[in-house]
C-alpha cells in the first residue's frame, strides 16, 4: 500500500525531525511529570509496601505513614495477647542530625527488631541485618551515602552525640519528600531519638509560690568517647507502630477492631488502608499532587500546539494535492485518513524515543539522586493513549482546513 | 452513443454585488470514443466549463450528463464516486504527488478507486510501460523531465480504465517537441482503450490530434462543425 501520509511526512526530514524532537519532548514531560508524581507518591509508602505485617497499629491521631504521635513500648506485648494475632513487633520513627565531616543532615531513624520477620527496611542482605544487633549501627540507602557523606559499609558518623557505624546498605526505600532514613534496632533508635539534650526540672518553694526552671542541656559530645551501650527498651519506651501478622485465615477488619480496642488510643490499618491513606495524604492534602499534575498537562498543550502546526503547516502546503485527490474521487475519509495516519505516525514516532529519554532519565536519577520517574507498563499505555489524543486532536485544525479546499484548485496553473 | 451531454449550462459568480455571467448556456454532446478539443481564448469560460463537465462546480443552470448519468442532480458524495469511477484527469502542472514516485502516483490513483494488493504494482507498471517510462518508475516527479511529468500524469489518468479523460492544457507547460509527442500519445491510448477525451487548451499545434474541436467565446459555444472546418 502507497503510503501518501508516511511519504509526505519524511518529504522534508529536516523538518519531521525538528517536530518529532517537539513532540518527543512533550511525551517526556508528560511522562517525566506523571512518573515523579507516582514514584513520589510510592516512595511514601515503599516502607509499609515491602513489610509483612497485615495490621498496622497507630496513634489514634495519625496523620500519615510519618506523622503520627508514639505510644508506649508495653502495647506491643499486649497486641502479642489479642486473639488472632500471630506476631506482634514495634516499629518507631524518630528525627534525628547526622554529623559527618563536620557538616549536618537531617534523619530519620526507623527502629524495628532486626531479629523479626514483619519490618525489613528495602533490599538488603541478612548480614546487614544481623549486624543491626550491634549497638549504635545502621543501614542506609546508596541513594543516601553522598548525603550523609559515607564512602562505604565500615564508615562512621554520629547521630546527635552518639556515634553510628555504618554496617550495611539498602536501596529503593527513600521517600522523597522525608528527610535522609537510617535505619537501626529498636534499642539503638531509642538511643538515637533521645540522645543530645537532657531536661531537668529545678523548683524552689518560695512565700507562697513555687518558682520552678525547666533546663535543657545539651548533652556532651560522645562519638569518640567511650559510650555504653545503649539500654533496653523499658515499657513506657515510645514507639510508633505496632506491626501485626495475623494468624491464617484471620478476618483483618475484625482482628483491626480488636487490636483498636484493647490498645486504648490506637487505630489500626491494613497494609493497603495505610499505603492508601499515606499516599492520598500527599496527593491531595498537600500542592505535589496539583503542580506534578498541572506540568503533565502543559506538556500535553505543549505537545498539541507543536503537532497542530505542524499539520497545518503540512496541509496548507500541500493544499493542490490535497484538491488533486479530491478531483480524483477520493471521499473525504480518504482525505482525512491521511491527515489522521499522519498524526498517528507523529504520536508514534514522538512517542517511542520520548519513553526511551524518560527511561533513561529515570534510570539515572534513581540511581545518583534516589527520585524515582516511575514507569509502569500502565503508565506507559496511558501516555502512549495520551500522545495519540494528543495528536489525533491536533489533527482538527488541519482536517478543517482541508475541508474547505475546492477542488478546482487544480485547474489552476 | 454520447458519452458527454450538456444542456443550456449557465454559470455565474457573484463578485460583491456584482454578478458575472462566465457560461451564457451552452449546449454540447461528445460522442464516446472521441477526442475533442475545447479552445478559446483566455477568460472565455472553458476552464468553468470542463469543471462543470467532470463534476467538481455545480453549475447555476442546466445539465450534464456523463455515460448517460445525469450528474447535477447528485450528491457530493455521489460526485465523487462518479468521478472516481468514470473519470481520469489531467492537468495542466501535472499535479503528481511529489513525496511518490512515478509507480506509486499511479499505485496511489489504482488505490482510491478501490483497487487493492499487490496486483497494483503490476498493473501501474505495465502504465508506465505503455507512456515509455518502463525505466522511470521509481523516479520522484522532481526528477522527471515535464515531458515525462505528464507522461506519468497520463498513465495516472489511464489508472482504473476510466470511460473520460478530462485534460486542462496537458501540453502548456511543455515545449513544442514534447507536446505534440504527449498528444500524440494521448490519442494513441485513447483509440486503444476506447476512451472519450475532452481537452482543454489554447494550443493550435495539437488540432490535428482532434475528432472535432469545439470554440467558446464570451461564455457561448460557436458552431463545432464549421469551427472544425475552418481549422482544418
Amino acid at each position: 500500500m502507497v503510503s501518501l501520509a508516511r511519504k509526505n511526512l519524511l518529504k522534508d526530514l529536516p523538518r519531521f525531525l525538528v517536530a518529532q524532537a517537539g513532540i518527543m519532548f512533550a511525551v517526556s514531560l508528560v511522562t517525566i511529570q506523571t512518573g515523579i508524581l507516582k514514584g513520589f507518591t510510592r516512595s511514601t509508602t515503599l516502607l509499609i509496601d515491602s513489610s509483612e505485617a497485615d495490621i498496622w497499629v497507630a496513634s489514634e491521631n495519625i496523620v500519615n505513614f510519618e506523622l503520627t504521635e508514639p505510644f508506649p513500648y508495653v502495647q506491643v506485648r499486649q497486641a502479642e495477647e489479642v486473639e488472632g494475632v500471630a506476631r506482634a513487633e514495634a516499629l518507631t520513627i524518630g528525627s534525628g542530625r547526622w554529623y559527618s565531616d563536620g557538616k549536618l543532615t537531617t534523619l530519620r531513624v526507623f527502629g524495628f527488631d532486626p531479629n523479626g520477620d514483619l519490618f525489613r527496611p528495602g533490599d538488603v542482605s541478612d548480614n546487614s541485618m544481623q549486624a543491626l544487633n550491634a549497638p549504635y549501627s545502621a543501614l542506609i540507602d546508596r541513594t543516601n551515602m553522598r548525603s550523609f557523606r559515607i564512602d562505604g559499609v565500615g564508615d562512621t558518623a554520629r547521630i546527635r552525640q552518639l556515634p553510628v557505624m555504618v554496617v550495611g546498605l539498602t536501596r529503593d526505600t527513600q521517600s522523597l519528600v522525608s528527610s535522609k532514613f537510617v535505619f537501626t534496632s529498636l534499642v539503638n533508635a531509642n538511643a538515637y531519638i533521645s540522645s543530645g539534650f537532657s531536661a531537668g526540672l529545678t523548683c524552689q518553694l518560695g512565700e507562697g509560690d513555687i518558682t520552678c526552671i525547666n533546663a535543657f542541656q545539651r548533652e556532651p559530645d560522645a562519638a569518640n568517647a567511650d559510650v555504653a551501650d545503649p539500654e533496653p527498651l523499658k515499657a513506657d519506651a515510645p514507639v510508633t507502630y505496632v506491626l501485626v501478622k495475623a494468624k491464617p485465615g484471620e478476618n483483618l477488619q475484625r482482628l483491626k477492631r480488636r487490636l483498636e480496642s484493647e490498645l486504648s488510643g490506637t487505630k489500626a490499618f491494613t497494609k493497603n488502608e495505610l499505603i492508601t491513606s499515606t499516599q492520598a495524604y500527599w496527593q491531595n492534602r498537600t500542592g505535589i499532587g496539583f503542580i506534578l499534575g498541572l506540568g503533565a498537562i502543559v506538556g500535553v498543550i505543549v505537545g498539541m500546539v507543536v503537532v497542530a502546526q505542524i499539520l497545518y503547516t503540512s496541509v496548507s502546503e500541500n493544499l493542490r494535492e490535497f484538491g488533486t485527490l479530491k478531483a480524483m474521487g477520493a471521499s473525504d475519509w480518504d482525505i482525512y485518513s491521511v491527515i489522521l495516519e499522519q498524526s498517528l505516525w507523529m504520536a508514534l514516532l514522538g512517542y517511542v524515543p520520548g519513553l526511551l529519554l524518560c527511561w533513561g532519565v529515570g534510570t539515572w536519577t534513581a540511581a545518583t539522586q534516589g527520585i524515582v520517574v516511575l514507569i509502569t507498563p500502565l503508565s506507559a499505555v496511558g501516555v502512549l493513549g495520551i500522545t495519540v489524543v494528543m495528536c489525533v486532536g491536533s489533527a482538527v485544525f488541519a482536517i478543517q482546513k482541508v475541508t474547505r479546499v475546492d477542488p478546482g484548485i487544480v485547474f489552476k496553473a | 452513443m454520447v458519452a458527454i451531454a450538456a444542456h443550456n449550462i449557465q454559470m455565474s459568480f457573484m463578485s460583491g454585488t456584482t454578478e458575472t455571467k462566465v457560461l451564457k448556456g451552452i449546449d454540447l454532446a461528445i460522442p464516446s470514443g472521441q477526442i475533442r478539443l475545447m479552445m478559446g481564448p483566455s477568460g472565455s469560460g472553458k476552464t468553468t466549463l470542463l469543471s462543470i463537465l467532470a463534476g467538481i462546480l455545480t453549475p447555476s443552470a442546466g445539465q450534464v450528463e456523463l455515460l448517460g448519468q445525469e450528474i447535477t442532480q447528485l450528491s457530493r458524495k455521489q460526485l465523487t464516486v462518479f468521478r472516481r469511477d468514470h473519470i481520469g484527469f489531467i492537468f495542466q502542472s501535472f499535479n503528481l504527488f511529489p513525496a511518490l514516485t512515478a509507480l506509486e502516483n499511479i499505485e496511489l490513483a489504482l488505490q482510491l478507486k478501490g483497487k487493492k494488493g499487490p496486483g497494483n504494482q503490476e498493473i501501474a507498471f505495465d502504465l508506465l510501460k505503455q507512456v515509455g517510462l518502463g525505466d522511470r518508475v521509481n523516479n520522484l516527479p522532481a526528477d522527471l523531465s515535464g515531458g515525462q511529468k505528464q507522461r506519468v500524469a497520463i498513465a495516472r489518468a489511464l489508472a482504473g480504465e476510466p470511460e473520460l479523460i478530462m485534460a486542462d492544457e496537458p501540453t502548456a507547460a511543455l515545449d513544442s517537441s514534447t507536446g505534440r509527442d504527449v498528444i500524440e500519445l494521448m490519442q494513441y491510448l485513447a483509440k486503444n482503450k476506447g476512451c472519450t477525451v475532452l481537452i482543454i487548451t489554447h494550443d493550435p499545434r495539437i488540432t490535428d490530434a482532434a475528432d472535432e474541436i469545439t470554440y467558446l467565446e464570451d461564455g457561448l459555444l460557436a458552431s463545432e462543425s464549421s469551427l472544425v472546418t475552418g481549422l482544418h
